[in-house]
């Protein structure tokens, strides 16, 4: 979908596969894809701020915690991890559909909630980023 | 409203109030006996505007008929009225008075240290049954500190009462050290209906009529004060620390904390010590007496309400006596049942106030 040197870290490409919209963000050196539809009500998902996980100990204390790793709906502000899709709720709120994701991603006394966007692999391929729609796409289809 | 007509019951918000401030004077030292003099000072007998002598709310037909406005000042008065006819196991005291002082720091500190002189020597020390909510400065954090200090570890104090109105929110990290000191010796937190003058009950501005001041109490102050307690990470800091809102109704708790947890979903980034939905945090931190109650009159809307609130275990019965909120208080206890009332008249605040 791009060459690898027009893409530098921190940016993001929209790119169209078929009829499906797909969000290809450059975090440092990992890249991330995910499907440019929020399942909680079809906004444009990867048209939204992506930003860090956020730590505290205390009120005033607060720690980044790595690179971006979320992305946030322009629409509501679903928060969606851009590495698994898998949305976020607050703790004891149990999702309303399970999927097969592991429990153990509380963040930040937050539990996963409903919907996980569809994610798709990335590879560089001779300096050029390849998103693979093939497997889940198919899948989906 | 009638007072509850079983014994045994609990009574979380009973006012008193010194009838003059030579009541008082005895508690202070030369200096401010003067300066009340010099400056002309006085006890408000509305507080200032909190319980203007005509309005329904003031006080109850019985009160009124037995002059106990703004509130009793004896403690046989106040047995004659509430605590015999009512049967009370227990009554936690609130004085109001030293809420809408003057804007001298100092003499606030003496002014709330003389209620509470008051408060133990006149009444705790003479009926059994009472319990008391000490008042502190607000002016002045040290100070307010200080004065936990001084009277917090009397047995019969259980609680900090603290105005609902303020210069800034008691969340605030300003304010940190007050509701330390009140969880370090084991009371809960009252904050109580009106506050300072001079100061805007709502953020668009002062206020001109009594019914926009009496609804900014439940309607604005309360809740902008329940939302930066718990933004603010105060419960988070304090981990032990109870807090009871009193005489600022409670009905209005699901649609705050439905809106609080929703956007708090996506705005956790500003406050990532908030480490569980708000409501959480609130109903194990929080409780509200029962008066005023704004509920429906029909008991199947009441229990609507309650569902909303997710139970009883919020609510602390409370007369407020004297003064008048309307029969809510008696529609939510005739729509309870045997164990629910149990539990709010009596249950709840044996717990919460450890009595």
């Amino acid at each position: 979908m791009s060459r690898l040197d027009e893409f530098p870290p921190g940016e993001r490409r929209i790119v169209e596969a078929g009829r499906k919209s797909i969000g290809v963000f450059r975090v440092g050196d990992r890249f991330y894809a995910l499907n440019n539809h929020c399942p909680h009500q079809g906004g444009p998902l990867c048209l939204g701020r992506t930003a860090p996980w956020v730590r505290s100990t205390a009120p005033g204390d607060y720690r980044v915690d790595g690179d971006h790793a979320l992305v946030a709906c322009p629409w509501h502000g679903w928060e969606y991890d851009l590495a698994t899709g898998q949305s976020f709720l607050g703790p004891g709120e149990p999702p309303v559909r399970t999927y097969g994701v592991s429990v153990g991603a509380r963040e930040a006394g937050r539990e996963p909630g409903p919907y996980v966007v569809e994610t798709y692999p990335v590879h560089v391929e001779d300096a050029w980023v390849v998103v693979d729609t093939a497997t889940r796409g198919e899948e989906s289809a | 409203m009638s007072a509850p007509a079983l014994t045994g019951w609990v009574d979380t918000d009973v006012h008193v109030a010194p009838a003059h401030l030579d009541v008082l004077a005895g508690s202070f030292d030369d200096y401010w006996r003067g300066y009340v003099v010099d400056a002309g000072l006085a006890l408000s007998p509305t507080q200032a505007g909190a319980y203007p002598p005509a309005a329904p709310t003031s006080a109850t037909p019985q009160a009124r008929a037995a002059g106990l406005l703004p509130a009793a000042g004896t403690v046989d008065a106040l047995r004659e009225a509430l605590l015999d006819p009512a049967g009370l196991a227990t009554a936690v005291l609130s004085c109001t008075s030293a809420f809408p002082v003057n804007r001298n720091p100092y003499y606030e500190a003496a002014l709330t240290r003389a209620v509470n002189d008051w408060l133990l020597g006149h009444w705790l020390a003479a009926e059994p049954r009472l319990r008391a909510s000490i008042v502190v400065p607000t002016l002045d954090t040290r100070a307010a500190v200080a004065e936990i200090e001084r009277v917090g570890s009397h047995p019969g104090v259980v609680q900090v009462l603290l105005p609902v109105r303020t210069d800034a929110p008691w969340g605030n990290v300003r304010h940190r050290p007050v509701l330390e000191a009140a969880a370090a010796h084991g009371l809960v937190v009252g904050l109580h209906a009106w506050g300072r003058v001079g100061h805007a009950g709502t953020p668009s501005g002062l206020t001109h009529t009594y019914i926009e001041d009496y609804l900014t109490n439940s309607q604005v102050a309360a809740q902008a004060q329940l939302t930066s307690l718990v933004a603010e990470g105060a419960f988070a800091a304090v981990p032990e620390l109870r807090v009871t809102f009193l005489e600022c109704g409670f009905s209005w708790l699901p649609a705050l904390l439905w809106r609080f947890d929703k956007d708090w979903k996506g705005v956790w980034r500003e406050v990532p010590w908030v480490a569980g939905r708000p409501s959480e945090i609130v109903r194990e931190h929080v409780r509200f007496t029962t008066a005023p109650a704004a509920l429906p009159q029909d008991p199947a809307r009441i229990r609507e309400v309650l569902e909303l609130l997710g139970g009883t275990d919020a609510l602390l019965w409370a007369s407020d006596h004297p003064h008048d909120h309307g029969p809510g208080g008696q529609w939510l206890l005739d729509a309870l049942t045997d164990d629910e009332r149990t539990a709010v008249t009596r249950d709840n605040a044996v717990a919460w106030y450890g009595l």
